[in-house]
């Protein structure tokens, strides 16, 4: 296999007194889906904003397409080539749907040297993005506060799709999908796996995690409890792993 | 509902403050005698340029999520240096330059700049050392006022050269050019707020600050920005209060944040951030003014400016909060 997309190193963080995470290591393919899965606490958000340059970790290290990596910030993750959808959304719902779409990286073109959003063309954009999803929002100009909470994270993982990069990091993002929505929603992310990119979704529900990953990665207090291939573990396996009841087969290690 | 009555309903709550506008300049032409003349009209327009511009400064700090409180007197203190260097009686120094128009740009610039240096300050304890917005201008609000207090030794500056004043007096179309300076002020933000990266930055800002983060937009860059632009704003302001008095006395301005505060609330920006449009201020601004010439019409004491004032500032946090449920309703 060619090198991995991203390499953690025994990456640690401490809020104050509390180690949330106490040396993570395992790594991330390109097209390979990666389900982070572990209970409440377990530190996955953690992880996930310090990849996505929102966090700065305690100490370890990241190696992105093999060369050192560190994001000081959100900006520079996305420049890097790294997506990320957040537990608790982040749309400015005072904005309408396109400007969300398009937020920090807007389409301008120049009038008399100035950029000017170019409305037109973004909304074209958009339009499309979310007809090829199947996703249904009656009129792209509503601001989002009017939208339903499945109509906001359908924006959100539209985005993801329409952007691509490198790496996208998904942090429960079906909390509030229906079941058809949800089915579509894992669909794109296997379509952007088959694009090459690196993809991981933290999820609670064990089905999602079987149903689309090729890795399942269990965290449990702060520390890497698995790391299996989906094909040679069981969802019962996994759920030992995540409360810590060891059964064999199960372990550490692959 | 169907979609033409919904149409037109968010139509009317979008612009509201100008159909506000409208009745009360309507009501008031009915009413009042003498009212209804052009002259009053272009003196509605003249009498709020200054606290038009300082509103826009203001404005832009509330939609993006933050707040000034030291507007007035940041427009008092550039006023004042306005004052002292190109006034010729009181304490003024009377400096001279030629050829005479040149004292145009370099009073302006030095309005700007004390204006965006104070601002500069504010948005960086904000931002970068991450303290209260309301309790930084809030600070800024007194000690530059203190400033203005000590450098004048609280007396006044009188005469202001001719080629400044000339901006207060030169007519174009019945309006003063200070009031063009107004009106252009405002189209040029409007523009900026609505058409461009940065306006649209800001509002999202506003809106949600953690979202706009996470989208790599540099929040912390844009927000100081917003704090030197309200200062460099409050400093154009101040340079129109000069002109307009000739001159600058050490309480020059006072009462005028509570006004601009007035006008942007009333015009529909809300103090939560995110939501808000220059031309409603602009309306606020006039329907103010609109008011107060009102008052001075029917000969009713001026203090009751202040209370009917206040009146319609709560008016308007209430409207505001009507129009929320009626927006519910509609989505
Ligand atoms: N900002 C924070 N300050 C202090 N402790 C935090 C903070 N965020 C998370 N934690 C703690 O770190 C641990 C891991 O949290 P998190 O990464 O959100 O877990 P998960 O996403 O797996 O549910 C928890 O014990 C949580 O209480
Ligand atoms: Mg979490």
């Amino acid at each position: 296999m060619s090198e991995p997309l991203l390499v953690l190193d025994n990456v640690t963080k401490n809020y104050g007194a509390i180690e949330a995470l106490k040396g993570i290591s395992f790594s991330i393919g390109r097209g390979e889906v990666v389900a982070l899965l572990g209970d409440n606490g377990a530190g996955k958000s953690t992880l996930v904003k310090i990849i996505a340059g929102g966090l700065e970790p305690t100490s370890g290290r990241m190696l992105f397409e093999g060369k050192e990596f560190l994001a000081r910030s959100p900006a520079e993750a996305k420049a890097a080539g790294i997506e990320t959808v957040y537990q608790d959304l982040s749309l400015c719902t005072n904005v309408d749907v396109v400007a969300n779409f398009f937020m920090g990286r807007e389409i301008t073109r120049k009038v008399l040297g100035i950029p000017v959003l170019d409305e037109r063309a973004m909304e074209v954009v958009v339009e499309k993005a979310l007809a090829s999803a199947g996703t249904r929002i009656p009129s792209l100009r509503t601001n989002v506060e009017h939208l339903s909470g499945g109509q906001r994270q359908a924006i959100e993982l539209n985005r993801f799709v329409h952007w691509g990069g490198k790496l996208v990091l998904l942090d429960e993002p079906f909390a509030a999908l229906g079941v058809e929505q949800t089915r579509r929603g894992l669909d794109m992310i296997r379509q952007v796996a088959s694009q090459g990119i690196g993809v991981v979704i933290i999820t609670h529900i064990m089905q999602q995690a079987f149903q689309v990953a090729d890795r399942i990665v269990v965290i449990r207090q702060g520390v890497v409890a698995g790391d299996v291939a989906r094909n040679k573990t069981s969802p019962d396996a996994v759920i030992n792993m995540i409360t810590g009841e060891t059964l064999a087969g199960a372990g550490p290690g692959s | 509902m169907n979609p033409r009555t919904r149409h037109a309903l968010e139509f009317v709550l979008d612009n509201l403050v100008w159909f506000m506008l409208l009745f009360v300049l309507v009501v008031f032409s009915i009413f009042i005698p003498n009212y209804f003349q052009l002259g009053i009209f272009a003196n509605i327009i003249e009498a709020s340029s200054v606290l038009g511009v300082m509103s826009i400064g203001l404005a832009l700090v509330i939609i993006a999520g933050h707040m000034d409180l030291s507007v007035e007197s940041v427009a008092a203190l550039s006023a004042m240096a306005v004052g002292i260097l190109f006034c010729s009686s009181g304490i003024g120094l009377g400096v001279q330059l030629h050829p005479e128009w040149l004292m145009v740009p370099v009073s302006l610039l030095l309005a700007l700049a004390v204006g965006g240096l104070i601002g500069a300050f504010n948005g960086y304890l904000v931002v970068r050392v991450k303290m209260s917005a309301f309790i930084i201008t809030l600070a800024s609000y007194i000690w530059v006022r203190g400033l203005v207090l000590v450098i004048s030794g609280g007396r006044s500056a009188q005469d202001l050269a001719p080629a400044i004043r000339w901006f207060g007096i030169q007519r174009l179309i019945g309006l003063p050019l200070t009031a063009w300076i107004t009106i252009a002020c405002f189209v040029v933000f409007s523009l900026i707020m609505a058409k461009t990266p940065f306006g649209r930055h800001l509002v999202m800002i506003g809106g949600n600050e953690t979202a706009t983060f996470r989208a790599g937009i540099r929040v912390n860059r844009n927000l100081i920005i917003a704090f030197v632009l309200a200062g460099a704003i409050a400093g154009l302001a101040g340079w129109l209060l000069a002109i307009r008095t000739s001159g600058a006395t050490a309480n020059l301005g006072v009462g005028l944040l509570f006004n601009a505060f007035a006008a942007v609330v009333i015009g529909g920006v809300s103090l939560k951030g995110g939501v808000g449009t220059l031309p409603g201020v602009y309306a606020g601004v006039l329907l103010l003014s609109a008011i107060n010439t009102a008052i001075n019409l029917m000969g009713l004491p001026a203090n009751f400016t202040q209370v009917i004032h206040g009146l319609l500032v709560l008016a308007a946090v209430l409207l505001d909060a009507f129009k929320q449920t009626i927006r519910q309703r509609l989505a």
